[in-house]
């Protein structure tokens, strides 16, 4: 009996240890033509939900390091854009109608 | 005894009232024109002008490197025809453009833009009408290349720069090396000559500075419309005043979709969208808008008053706005203190 109980014990351990860690979502501010770098150290599955508190439209897009581009739509005044990160390594965040907006960070590999 | 009464009384009211106007007390709801004293310093602390003007690490600015941008700006051998230089279109006695509704390019053909004013570029963020450029140095190879422009190719204005003897030496001293005429040292001489043109000081930088006197009490209005209930400030913004964002303001449409040709069709807002032009130094006569299809700024006013065209693409900041004539006047009156003395500018002697 106490061998099945170590094994199960052992078992459950190791998925824990195997199994990725929960998504999170992080929340990234943008106060009009800025969005703030907020120093997230996303992973591969997570969530960044950009919330606009300007009083202007801003229109997101993402460039991975890949090169693949993923553009959110147009984002009115307080509203929020959310989009899970899709590739490991290093991303672009800059918008359609405001070139000097540039946030950068990476994202890590489950 | 009365009369004076009367002028000291006359008198306060005209203080209160320019009181009024800069700091918004009594004002129609507007945020610049609410603003209390001190609110009001730190909205024209962010219209101040720079005290230094940025070159890039990778674009060191130097006399010598000047120097030869100014000549290459200057010389029409940079085109096909050998008739047409960058300073044929960019007049600096026309504000650095050519004050046409629309710019005429190779073979005398009329093309679909306004040719833009050159000042003020080394704050730049995206550079041609739809921001196709990302630094001055890529921009200044797209007229030169472009078939309907210049309609030359970098080779052959290399080619043609070392067949003139008197380059050799203005490229030596500005990159040194062995073989300094190259088509990357072209544009880079280019780039930074373009980053010396600065707005002079305008009246309005004399009051942001302090100077009450420096505008009048209309433009001071003017300016809290401005920042306040007409909004211009959401896109003008900054003391070159563009924060070179795009914009579909609604224009009458052409077959031109501006940014919408580079961004993908899903970003429906940069379909017929545009660079939000420098507010400095405005050619007062006209024309406006990037193809110069508006031809008085009180008819760019109505236009914003108007709200442009409805359709997908219209930015969200455009709104239909209520304003009196007085207040338009005031707008414009504030448009004007923008405008520096024209430095005068010495055409270079080319080698």
């Amino acid at each position: 009996m106490a061998p099945i109980l170590l094994r199960s014990a052992l078992l459950a351990c190791l998925i824990a240890v195997a199994a990725p860690a929960a998504a999170e979502e992080f929340e990234i501010p943008i106060h009009h033509t800025e969005v703030l770098d907020t120093g997230v150290k996303p992973k591969l599955g997570d969530t960044l939900a950009f919330v606009n508190h300007a009083d202007i439209a801003h229109n997101l897009y993402l460039t991975y390091e890949d090169g693949t581009v993923e553009t959110l739509d147009t984002q009115p005044p307080r509203t929020t854009k959310r989009t899970t990160l899709k590739h490991a390594g290093h991303v672009i965040v800059r918008c359609w109608i405001h070139p000097i907006i540039r946030m950068e960070f990476d994202v890590a590999a489950n | 005894m009365l009369g004076h009464r009367v002028l000291a009384v006359w008198s306060v009211l005209v203080c209160a009232a320019a009181y009024a106007v800069t700091t918004g007390v009594g004002a129609a709801p507007e945020p610049a024109g609410q603003a209390a004293p001190a609110d009001l310093a730190a909205l024209k602390a962010k219209f101040r002008r720079p005290d230094a003007t940025p070159f890039p690490k990778a674009n060191p600015h130097s006399p010598e490197k000047e120097a030869l941008g100014k000549a290459l700006f200057f010389d029409p051998r940079l085109s096909r025809s050998g008739s047409v230089s960058c300073g044929t279109c960019h007049n600096p006695s026309l504000g650095w453009t050519d004050g046409l509704p629309r710019a005429v390019g190779f073979g005398m053909a009329t093309l679909h833009r306004r040719t833009p004013p050159v000042r003020n570029l080394a704050w730049g963020a995206a550079f041609q009408w739809d921001g196709r450029a990302d630094s001055l140095e890529a921009q200044a190879r797209m007229p030169i290349t472009a078939p309907d422009e210049m309609n030359m190719t970098m080779d052959l204005v290399v080619e043609r720069l070392k067949a003139v003897a008197g380059y050799g030496p203005l490229f030596a001293g500005a990159f040194g090396g062995d073989d300094p005429i190259s088509a990357r040292n072209v544009t880079a001489a280019l780039a930074t000559y373009q980053r010396t043109l600065v707005s002079g000081e305008a009246p309005f930088d004399r009051w942001i500075a302090g100077d009450e006197t420096a505008i009048a009490p209309d433009a001071k209005s003017g300016f809290a419309l401005f920042n306040g209930k007409a909004g211009c400030a959401a896109c003008h913004s900054g003391w070159r005043f563009t924060d070179d964002s795009f914009h579909d303001i609604g224009l009458t449409a052409s077959d031109d979709r501006g940014r919408g040709k580079f961004a993908p069709p899903s970003v429906v807002a940069m379909q017929n969208a545009f660079k939000t032009p420098s507010l400095r130094d405005l050619r007062m006569q006209g024309p406006y808008m990037h193809d110069g299809q508006i031809g008085s700024l009180a008819d760019v006013v109505e236009h914003y008053a108007k709200g442009g065209e409805k359709r997908p693409s219209l930015s969200f900041e455009m709104k239909p706005l209520d304003l009196s004539e007085a207040e338009r006047r005031q707008l414009i009156a504030f448009l004007e203190t923008l405008k520096a003395e024209a430095a005068p500018v010495a055409l270079p002697q080319l080698p």
